[in-house]
């Protein structure tokens, strides 16, 4: 004979490992490139300072990058961007951001030495970025507004997958 | 008597002025705020280094803007000595207004687009930051344009980025 009210409890159970599973998974810390295919990145301003910290990342190629940028400053309104582009092109990246003006904010449009870029992120603001893990090598990325490139940069080195 | 007078008023003097040294000192070496006086000096010779980067690039328009980063870094100064004896703080802050001017000074100039005058509302801007570090001890002063490391072999655009494999 079923007890009265078995069905509930059933459901209840159902419902609660269903729940201890949501709790489990969302308490496992995200491990980067737990399969191999995707990484979680990321980097922020060092506050008010024009430098990106940290200024070295790492992931392996291929991989699905999901890159989150904040910016940390507290005192001066400035935006910064995180901008990913091919080995030794910086520099002209650089350049061409400031050809292409605040109105495309600070970034030259379809350019392929840019791999991967944010929005502008004002302080206190987060922004991110999804892109897959170009071919293993040291690939620097910068901030494209004026006059910060020249100090706010680092490397993202790829790894063999 | 009136060499004693003439004597005392020496004295006088002489202690005034090394009562208001050991209090500026005093005052300098045991901050309340120490890393926030760190961050707001960072952050005026780091603005600082960029108005010398569009001065070298001739982006003369930019240089407005820097001058509203370089007054949204008072705030941080001014949050650091907030704790400070009143007479310390007196200091800072006629300083900072003399810096803060000048700064004003760079991007009023920069209407004007001639090198040679922008050139030196920079260097008094310079001097006057330098004038502010000067109230700290030396620990904690940023000497004007002195940044983040600049691009090196492994920066963008450098040797560092190299092909992929």
């Amino acid at each position: 004979m079923t007890p009265p009210c078995s069905g509930t409890l059933l459901q209840r159970r159902a419902v609660l490992r269903r729940l201890g599973c949501a709790v489990a998974l969302a308490v496992l810390p995200k491990a980067p490139a737990a399969d191999g295919r995707s990484v979680e990145l990321t980097i922020a301003t060092d506050g008010d300072l024009l430098a990106f910290k940290p200024d070295r990342l790492t992931c392996p190629a291929g991989a699905r990058v999901h890159l989150t940028f904040k910016h940390t400053g507290k005192y001066v309104r400035q935006e910064h961007n995180w901008v990913l582009t091919r080995p030794g092109q910086a520099q002209a990246v650089e350049e061409a951001a400031l050809a292409a003006g605040e109105q495309n904010g600070w970034l030259p449009r379809a350019d392929p030495r840019v791999l991967a870029a944010t929005p502008q992120c004002s302080k206190g603001q987060q922004v991110s970025v999804d892109f897959i893990a170009p071919p293993p090598g040291d690939y620097p990325f910068l901030c494209t507004n004026p006059g910060h490139g020249e100090v706010m940069h680092g490397i993202l080195h790829v790894t063999t997958e | 008597m009136r060499k004693i007078r003439r004597h005392f008023h020496g004295l006088a003097f002489a202690v005034g002025l090394l009562a208001a040294f050991g209090a500026t000192l005093s005052a300098g070496a045991d901050l309340k705020s120490p890393s926030l006086v760190k961050t707001s000096l960072q952050i005026f010779a780091g603005v600082y280094g960029d108005m010398e980067r569009k001065l070298a690039a001739k982006t003369y328009e930019r240089l407005p803007h820097e001058n509203q980063e370089f007054q949204d870094g008072a705030a941080a100064m001014r949050d650091a000595i907030a704790s400070e004896p009143p007479a310390f703080k007196t200091q800072v802050e006629t300083q900072l207004k003399k810096t803060l001017a000048a700064s004003q000074h760079v991007a009023d100039t920069s209407a004007t687009r001639d090198d040679a005058q922008v050139h030196a509302a920079l260097d008094a801007l310079a001097t006057s930051l330098t004038d502010l570090n000067g109230l700290f001890p030396e620990s904690l002063r940023v000497a004007p344009g002195s940044v983040p490391p600049p691009r090196g072999p492994h920066g963008p655009g450098g040797p560092g980025g190299a092909a992929p494999k």
